[in-house]
């Protein structure tokens, strides 16, 4: 198998709490933005923001 | 060495004693090659050649279905849509005539202007109702396909003709550029799964950087898919720009500035850009230089160096160094963390190009896919 067939991108998408600073990642999902509310904080009731979404590549 | 009793003929296998086969082995190959060794060494490298365009091939077939199949699952198109992608596949433009230089810019701006609005519309007339985020989405990946079709044809006419010609020297080019064209094709075909996902870009960086600063500020239409903010920094007026996120598009960043710069008169510009890096240099390292950072065909990195210039505001650039890979697929975690360090040093650049009560225009460059503001 060539050396490209043998890499996986996963994407995944990083959330950041504004008020607690509490930092999560998780999977991407369809319609993620980067600057995106993605809802409320479990720990704080904070907004809970898309900070970044990345690839990380798996050989 | 002791050479002085070397013996030319025995050397050559042509003295009375030696063998007649032992000659042949010698003179056959010579001859061979002094008659033969072009032929020889373009059927080596059409070999090699052969090879690469049926993978462009292949390249180009798999980016076609996909976007077939990304139309037909994920949108509703009208009709079939195959016919009418093939048939936007066909499209060429003709460069306006480059032998009077004196005024090209705009005609060239035109002509790229009308091809971008012709192939929105045609993705338009597809379906009876698409989103611009989803309209975007399509015409980048129009662009792929019709990119890597162009690489393909491009590619298979020189093959064909130094094959037909029996020409070796007329595939000397093509063997010397077909790395760099694969290279660039294989970054075309990756890109097709971050453009169909929505997923944010390595050349993403400019607007991701930019957009963290219009948080919480009051959005306006600065030129077309392309918006702008005013915002404050230790007593300095900060004008944002960046492309509209989080379409798949590049927005029209010298429109934007030619639009705000007579009533906001800036003292100090600031681009923000991804930048190829050279082989040996590592990715997502950061560096600082002035003029205009903006890739693209010069249409609009002539705006905004000729309105800096009549306005007399210096331009400084700020870049994200990375490849041709990763600027047009999936950012990658060492580009997208690099992107509060960047804010973090055009907030230095400011503190030490401009005084306290003067304005200063930020702008992120770049497709903003995926990345609001």
């Amino acid at each position: 198998m060539k050396e490209a067939e043998r890499k996986i991108t996963r994407c995944y998408t990083c959330l950041e709490c504004k008020l607690c600073k509490n930092m999560a990642k998780r999977k991407f999902e369809s319609n993620d933005s980067v600057f995106q509310n993605i809802g409320k904080c479990s720990e704080c009731d904070g907004d809970l923001i898309v900070t970044m979404i990345f690839g990380e590549t798996i050989e | 060495m002791d050479f002085t009793n070397f013996d030319l003929d025995e050397f050559f296998g042509m003295g009375d004693e030696s063998n007649p086969i032992m000659m042949l082995i010698w003179i056959i190959p010579i001859i061979i090659f002094v008659f033969y060794g072009q032929r020889i060494q373009l059927l080596i490298s059409s070999n090699e050649i052969k090879k690469d365009i049926s993978q462009l091939e292949k390249f180009k077939n798999n980016s076609r279905q996909k976007l077939i199949d990304y139309i037909k699952n994920n949108l509703e198109p009208k009709d079939n849509p195959v016919k009418k992608i093939d048939s936007f596949l066909e499209y060429f433009t003709v460069m306006p005539i480059d032998l009077d230089p004196n005024g090209i810019i705009p005609k060239i701006n035109h002509l790229v202007h009308s091809r971008e609005d012709f192939t929105r519309l045609q993705v338009k007339s597809m379906f009876n109702e698409i989103s611009a985020f989803e309209i975007s989405k399509v015409h980048n990946l129009l662009e792929i396909v019709t990119s890597l079709q162009l690489f393909h044809k491009v590619t298979r006419h020189l093959y064909l003709t130094a094959k037909k010609q029996k020409n070796f020297p007329l595939i000397l080019p093509l063997q010397m550029m077909i790395p760099f064209i694969m290279e660039e094709a294989n970054a075309l075909k990756d890109a097709v799964e971050s453009l169909k996902n929505g997923q944010p870009i390595g050349d993403g960086i400019g607007p991701m950087v930019v957009g963290e600063m219009m948080l919480n500020t009051s959005k306006q239409k600065a030129a077309f898919e392309t918006v702008w903010s005013e915002s404050k920094f230790e007593g300095r007026e900060l004008l944002l720009v960046k492309a509209e996120g989080p379409n798949a598009t590049v927005g029209r960043p010298g429109e934007a500035v030619e639009n705000i710069i007579p009533q906001k008169k800036p003292d100090l510009i600031i681009m923000v850009d991804a930048s190829l890096k050279l082989e040996g240099e590592d990715s997502a390292t950061i560096a600082k230089g002035f003029g205009a950072a903006i890739g693209g065909i010069g249409t609009e990195r002539f705006k905004i160096e000729e309105v800096a210039t009549t306005n007399n505001i210096p331009i400084l650039a700020i870049v994200i160094k990375q490849t041709i890979k990763e600027a047009i697929t999936l950012m990658s975690e060492d580009i997208a963390k690099q992107a509060q360090s960047v804010r973090n040093q055009i907030y230095d650049m400011i503190k030490e190009n401009s005084k306290s009560g003067q304005t200063v225009m930020v702008i992120g460059v770049g497709n903003t896919l995926g990345i609001l503001q």
